[in-house]
């Protein structure tokens, strides 16, 4: 334990990251009533959760208002039997709403039906008394998924699992409008196949090189276009280029581990860097790196609720890597390493894959988290530069992870990291969330965009590719578009090869 | 002054001959004089008399020691004093739950030398000697100390009360914490005898602090005043900490005084902080328990003796210098003399104002109309007849005077309980 | 004026946005954090500004439609339990700090604001606001005032009551009006401040409140001591109090609670009978003195173990472990039910007995958290309701503890509020006189009876009439002890 100087307003931070509890920030200001409560909903400090003094947000429109999509499907009663969410989950949640406070669309609405605990609410009367119809399914869409009420709560609510089988419900049993159906089937029938996302990259690099967004929103076109794809197109990222991976990459002196990557869908397509950097610092730390051919991992599907979609990706890759001898299946992507450790409960009822599910699970680790494991073996070289480092939900709510990212960084001499205020609230990714409710992402996204400035941070670090998109798209919209952003080990990587800061900044 | 026919016999009925007498020259309420006192000895008695004196339609003033009869502007009538004095026990007091009850009509100094044999004090230190615990509650009565430990309504935790109809009712308890129920105990403090005559009071209890010490700074300039206690108050040593912060103005030279009571080592650390913090203002002096105590015997006195017009000023502490300004400027326009004392950390202003009637009238009235402007209260709490016969003792009232005549017609529609005292004309 | 009318002229005055109507919606706000009762409203609408919550009071006025006020609802009494055919106005869009004065040591702030934010917002000026619910990560300052909210500190800083210095209220006709004085102290006039905080939001809505904050205190120690069982901690408890210390926080936690926070939150409590936790905070003089002082009170009651937080996370840990304790409760427990009960301190020590005998009594468990300094208890009387009877079993032994706190001079409800969970109780603390002349005062703000009706009071009073004629109660009259 630390010694702090007596009073409230000693100075702090230094060993902030020392303690291995997944929960541990602490915010010096703060006084102990609330750093309690703060951390009563596991958050390391209270200026972690929403703190709105914002009058209601302007998105509202779609959750009560007059905008929102219906299409007056009608279906009772709401459930059928195939994993409806269970009666002894939802029994769990006590109604005292400390997840509340947490929850971003809480936090932009204000009203109980886009707050855990009215949608659990929600799911107790579909289990009983009411149908499944557009008011309940509009605050089900709403939800981010973002996992922070499981997180907050003191009963420990598996909300996950809740909202996970009441999608899987909505997919089958409600009828979506039109254009709805049809936009969520284009995302699918591109995002989790990297081939047809490259396709569609080229021209998209034509489309940014020569700035016919730009031009189109100067022409006022651009405001014409429906939102959602507004929201797409404000989402592509500035284009590196593709830096390809070797299947097998050998270790850097002596062998300590055999390990499979996954390349991801996006990532590997927009963000191959990542992955580049991420086979080098395994390989540095002394891992046998293997990366096979591989498709998607199913974790956009399995958080939109399509679940036989979902399944398939899921067996899919377990058969990719299971007969490659691995010690352990390391991600870079934390959406992506949430889905693959939940195998073993998703593939719970089929027969061929439920013990090889498990046992696939039990590997996967996600890079940080794995290289903590291992102990640092490599030198590091100095970095000073400040860096700002956004918790990605999947990673910090969905899988514990906060403190091995922020290790991971701080063993980089020189190198200084900021914490974020709100940093439990979403920047309003949640997988293809930002693309299908554009108007809370895009308020969220400014809400983190506004948080990460204030740090002052000369680059952003954070482990998920979907984050990235959503803060650079954010920032850019606030004219701070030139901001660095990076992957904790596209920083790692840069320090283990000597590089100057600039290699950081300049991206 | 007779104004109705008085039925003395039916009174002594209840309270026993030896309880009424008729009222003299010194009973009579800013001029006003009643036909009778009253002094029943119990609850039930004191129900009995309120009923029949609603029954009549008299007009009733409860009384306990008579310090602040003088409170708000002259009865339109009274008929009886209702005398509280024979009702002055303590009914229980549990120093393990630092409690106590007691009768209205206990003299809070009475009661303070009780508690003190378990090292016990109620948190109230009005400078009005001899006052009622009754009378300490129905006026809000507070000293210096209530920088540290609130007012009345922040001790009191259950009453017991009289209707103008007779009705007995209680709210509140014994236990500090209670949220059963409606607050009436904060109702009737500081209510002046309108809605009620309260007959039981219910308070927490503080330990007695084992030292104390005083420091003492003198100014020649009233602005001053003003940044000393700011200095203060935004220290360390605030609110908590700070047993009393005071001042006293007169003439051309002032005083701030600040009291903290603790364990030794914590009252010796804190007056050398405070010195240090008092430092650009000037060189402090540090009394120890036994000065100290002398000290605010003299410092925390009303700066006013009758004859004088005495004012209590409210307004938020920051604006201190304001209040002082337009004191001593309207004074000085009106030549009229002014001594002028408070409890400088919570706000509150005493003025003593001598001179020709005229110029006294004047200077309150300019003084109001500044607070008018700027926030806050002007409130004459004492004044000789001639002048409260020109001058409103409340001055203007915010919007909430529908909702307090309202409440006052709800408990007391024959407006039998000191009628035309409190503001608005109740 | 029917329903689709009051909708149309509730959405022209707020937007189709802050009016919820649709049946499915609604149901999502049929109870506050106390699940026992639940009433659908007829409508949800959330106003945005103080304006707003004037329009549409004044338009249930003139329809003669009642209301309820809500905040976050995690009330535990049923306060913002709407009512039939009623409208439910939410605060949580009022959620503005509107000024911040530290020379005057005030803040001004919309009821919908969360109680921690105050103190975050003026936390770099070294200031917090006292009051601390243990919900006050998500409860409103709105709904604090309302319920005159406690928390583990108000032994030494008081309550919601004694930092609340003004506020702008809206009257049930849709007047408003400023009681209090807000930055000035003594306005003239009737404590009307004071009977309205604590009210339970039947005489009006708080639109603007002014509070008051303090000073962050110069150091803060905090131990946790574990003792064999409830009594000899209480004895620590009154030894600690007796010695002229008063503790900024006293809390304790019986052997059952600890097993259900050991297991859902494992902040590192030792297994004990009971454990209390005490934390002292001021000048550092003063906070070292008496800190020996009780380490020694509690080494003189055969304290198993004594910790001392050495830093602020440890001190974070032990509050975090009492702060979850009732949500804790699902770790070990179906159901929960918790009650709100007061006793003098000098008679924990019964009462704690009398609930361990009716817990026996009635074969179900009964957990013990609670204020020590003030003698304040949340007994959590643990059941499965889908065993048959066992709900309201459950209900019966709470009723007997409460009795049980009237019995030894206790209250009904120390932070809680009475809401419509303990109505039934108020008989047994309050003579039918005691509760008419209170609701007198609820005459004079509510004469029409539409401000959240139905709470507090069993039997409600007409306002025409007059108050009867003095009569003892039976009771009384027959000299049976009092429950004062």
């Amino acid at each position: 334990m630390v010694e702090r100087n007596g009073g409230r307003n000693g100075s702090g931070g230094e060993d902030r990251y020392s303690a291995t509890n997944a929960t541990e920030r602490r915010d010096p200001e703060g006084t102990t009533g609330e750093e309690a409560m703060a951390g009563a909903i596991g958050a390391g400090s209270p200026e972690d959760i929403g703190q709105s003094t914002r009058a209601a947000s302007d998105s509202i429109q779609q959750t009560i208002g007059a905008d929102r999509a219906e299409s007056g499907s009608y279906t009772f009663p709401a459930f059928d039997d195939h994993h409806p969410p269970e009666k002894d989950l939802i029994d769990d949640c006590v109604h005292c709403g400390f997840c509340l406070p947490t929850c971003p669309t809480y936090v932009l609405f204000g009203e109980e039906m886009d707050s855990p605990r009215g949608r659990i609410y929600l799911m107790n009367k579909g289990l009983t008394e009411e149908p499944m119809n557009d008011e309940m399914v509009r605050h089900w869409d709403l939800c981010l998924g973002c996992m922070a009420c499981v997180t907050a709560c003191p009963s420990g609510v598996q909300y996950d699992k809740l909202i996970e089988a009441t999608r899987q419900q909505v997919e089958r049993r409600y009828e979506r409008r039109a254009d709805d159906k049809a936009f969520r089937e284009m995302i699918f029938q591109f995002f989790p196949y990297p081939n047809r996302l490259r396709a569609i990259a080229a021209p998209m690099r034509l489309y940014q090189r020569f700035g016919i967004g730009d031009k189109l929103r100067r022409a006022g076109i651009m405001q014409r276009i429906p939102s959602r794809m507004q929201a797409m197109e404000a989402l592509l990222p500035d284009l590196p280029k593709e830096e390809k991976i070797p299947d097998l990459t050998g270790p850097v002196g002596e062998r300590r581990r055999r390990v499979g990557v996954l390349t991801g869908c996006v990532q590997r397509v927009f963000f191959s860097p990542v992955n580049a950097a991420t086979v080098r610092v395994l390989a540095a730390e002394g891992c046998e790196v293997v990366a096979p051919k591989q498709g998607c991992c199913g974790a956009l599907s399995t958080h939109a609720g399509r679940e036989e979609e979902s399944l398939n990706f899921a067996r899919k890759t377990i058969d990719t890597f299971e007969d490659l001898n691995l010690d352990n299946v390391v991600v870079n992507a934390a959406g992506c390493g949430s889905t693959m450790k939940e195998y073993g409960y998703l593939l719970r009822d089929d027969p061929d894959y439920a013990e090889r599910a498990k046992a696939f699970s039990a590997k996967v680790r996600d890079v940080s988290e794995f290289l903590q494991e291992l102990g640092p073996v490599a030198e590091r070289n100095p970095l000073p530069v400040t860096a700002a480092y956004h918790d990605a939900c999947h990673l910090a709510h969905a899988q514990g992870i906060r403190s091995q990212p922020r290790q991971t960084l701080k063993q980089i001499p020189g190198m200084e990291v900021k914490e974020i205020r709100e940093a439990e609230v979403c920047c309003g990714s949640a997988g293809i969330y930002n693309m299908v409710e554009p108007e809370p992402a895009a308020e969220l996204g400014e809400r983190k965009a506004n948080n990460i400035l204030k740090t002052g941070a000369q680059v952003i670090v954070t482990s998920n590719p979907g984050c990235m998109l959503q803060i650079q798209s954010s920032l850019k919209k606030m004219g701070h578009g030139g901001l660095p952003m990076a992957h904790p080990m596209e920083v790692l990587d840069a320090s283990l090869r000597g590089e100057p800061v600039e290699t950081l900044l300049d991206k | 002054m007779q104004t109705q026919n008085v039925p003395t016999e039916e009174l002594q009925g209840i309270v026993g001959e030896e309880h009424v007498r008729e009222a003299s020259a010194e009973d009579a309420v800013d001029g006003v004089e009643p036909s009778l006192v009253v002094e029943p000895g119990t609850i039930e008695e004191t129900s009995e008399v309120m009923k029949l004196a609603n029954r009549e339609g008299l007009a009733v003033s409860p009384r306990g020691s008579g310090t602040k009869m003088g409170l708000g502007n002259p009865p339109k009538q009274v008929d009886l004093i209702l005398s509280t004095t024979r009702m002055d026990k303590i009914i229980e007091h549990v120093p393990g739950d630092q409690i106590v009850r007691v009768q209205a009509g206990l003299r809070l100094q009475d009661l303070q030398e009780n508690l003190a044999e378990s090292d016990q004090m109620l948190g109230v230190d009005p400078p009005e000697e001899g006052a009622t615990v009754g009378g300490m509650v129905a006026a809000n009565s507070s000293g210096p100390r209530r920088l540290r430990y609130g007012t009345v309504r922040d001790l009191i935790i259950g009453i017991k009360v009289v209707l103008a109809d007779g009705t007995v009712a209680k709210a509140g308890g014994k236990v500090v914490k209670n949220v059963a129920g409606y607050d009436l105990s904060k109702l009737f403090t500081g209510s002046l005898g309108t809605l009620g005559v309260i007959a039981e009071a219910n308070f927490r209890l503080h330990p007695i602090r084992e030292t104390a010490r005083t420091v003492f700074l003198e100014v020649d300039d009233h602005a001053k005043i003003a940044d000393a206690v700011q200095d203060l108050t935004h220290s360390s040593l605030s609110q908590f900490v700070l047993d009393a912060l005071e001042m006293r103005w007169e003439g051309d030279r002032g005083v701030i005084a600040a009291l903290f009571e603790g364990i030794e080592p914590a009252v010796e650390a804190q007056s050398s902080a405070a010195t240090e913090v008092l430092r650009s203002h000037g060189e402090s002096r540090v009394l120890g328990e036994d000065d100290g105590e002398t000290f605010w015997e003299h410092f925390a006195r009303r700066p006013w003796t009758t004859g004088d017009v005495g004012l209590k000023i409210g307004a938020p502490p920051s604006d201190l210098t304001a209040v002082l300004d337009s004191v001593v400027g309207a004074v000085e326009r009106a030549g009229i003399e002014v001594r002028i004392s408070g409890h400088a950390g919570t706000g509150v202003t005493f003025a003593g104002l001598s001179g020709g009637e005229d110029g006294l009238v004047e200077v309150v009235d300019e003084v109001r109309e500044i607070r008018l402007r700027r926030g806050g209260s002007v409130v004459v709490q004492e004044a000789p007849l001639t002048i409260k016969e020109r001058l409103d003792a409340w001055g203007s009232v915010g919007d909430y005077l529908g909702l307090t005549q309202r409440v006052k017609e709800k408990f007391d529609p024959e407006y039998t309980m000191n009628p035309g005292r409190f503001l608005g004309g109740i | 004026m029917d329903r689709g009318q009051l909708i149309e002229t509730m959405q022209e005055i707020l937007g189709p946005e802050g009016v919820i109507h649709q049946r499915e919606e609604l149901r999502t706000y049929e109870c506050d954090g106390l699940m026992n009762y639940r009433v659908i409203p007829d409508l949800v609408v959330l106003p945005e500004s103080a304006e707003q919550v004037q329009q549409i009071v004044k338009t249930c006025y003139d329809e003669g439609i009642p209301f309820v006020a809500r905040g976050s609802g995690t009330g535990l009494s049923g306060g913002a339990l709407p009512v039939e055919s009623g409208v439910l106005i939410v605060l949580t869009r009022l959620r503005r700090i509107l000024e911040v004065d530290i020379p005057n040591g005030r803040v001004v702030v919309e009821p919908g604001v969360i109680n921690v934010w105050v103190s975050q917002e003026v936390a770099d000026e070294g200031y917090y606001y006292a009051p601390d619910p243990a919900s006050q990560i998500v409860s409103s300052i709105g709904g604090n005032l309302a319920e005159n909210s406690g928390g583990v500190h108000c032994l030494k800083y008081g309550f919601t009551t004694n930092h609340v210095m003004g506020a702008e209220i809206v009257l049930p006709d849709g007047s408003v009006v400023h009681i209090g004085g807000g930055k000035s102290p003594d306005v003239p006039g009737y404590e009307l401040l004071g009977a309205f905080v604590g009210s339970e939001g039947t005489l009006g809505i708080a639109t603007k409140i002014t509070l008051r904050i303090l000073r962050q205190p110069e150091d803060v120690r905090t131990l946790l001591a574990a003792f064999k069982d409830t009594e000899e901690a209480g004895g620590a408890v009154s030894g600690i109090i007796g010695g002229g210390i008063v503790p900024a926080a006293i809390e304790m936690m019986d052997a059952l609670t600890i097993e259900a926070v050991e297991k859902q939150i494992s902040p590192g409590f030792p297994e004990a009978g009971a454990i209390l936790i005490v934390e002292l905070d001021g000048p550092e003089a003063e906070v070292e003195h008496q800190f020996e002082h009780v380490i020694r009170v509690c080494e003189e009651n055969e304290a198993s173990a004594i910790r001392v937080a050495e830093d602020d996370e440890e001190r974070a840990l032990l509050w975090k472990g009492r702060q979850a304790a009732f949500g804790a409760m699902g770790s070990i427990s179906k159901d929960y039910y918790v009650q709100d009960g007061v006793v003098p301190r000098t008679e924990l020590g019964a009462v704690l007995k009398k609930i361990a005998d009716l817990s026996e009594e009635y074969g179900l468990r009964v957990a013990n958290v609670f204020h020590a300094g003030d003698g304040n208890l949340h007994p959590l009387v643990l059941y499965d309701n889908d065993t048959p009877g066992e709900a309201d079993k459950a209900e019966e032994l709470a009723g007997e503890i409460v009795f049980a706190c009237l019995e030894h001079g206790g209250s009904l409800t120390g932070e809680h509020g009475i809401g419509r969970d303990k109505m039934k109780y108020m008989p047994k603390m309050f003579t039918s006189d005691d509760m008419d002349v209170m609701q007198l005062l609820r005459c004079a703000f509510d004469p029409h009876r539409i401000c959240n009706p139905g709470k507090i009071f069993p039997t409600p009073r007409l306002c025409g009439e007059r108050p009867g004629p003095f009569h003892m109660h039976p009771v009384q009259k027959a000299g049976l002890a009092e429950n004062f």
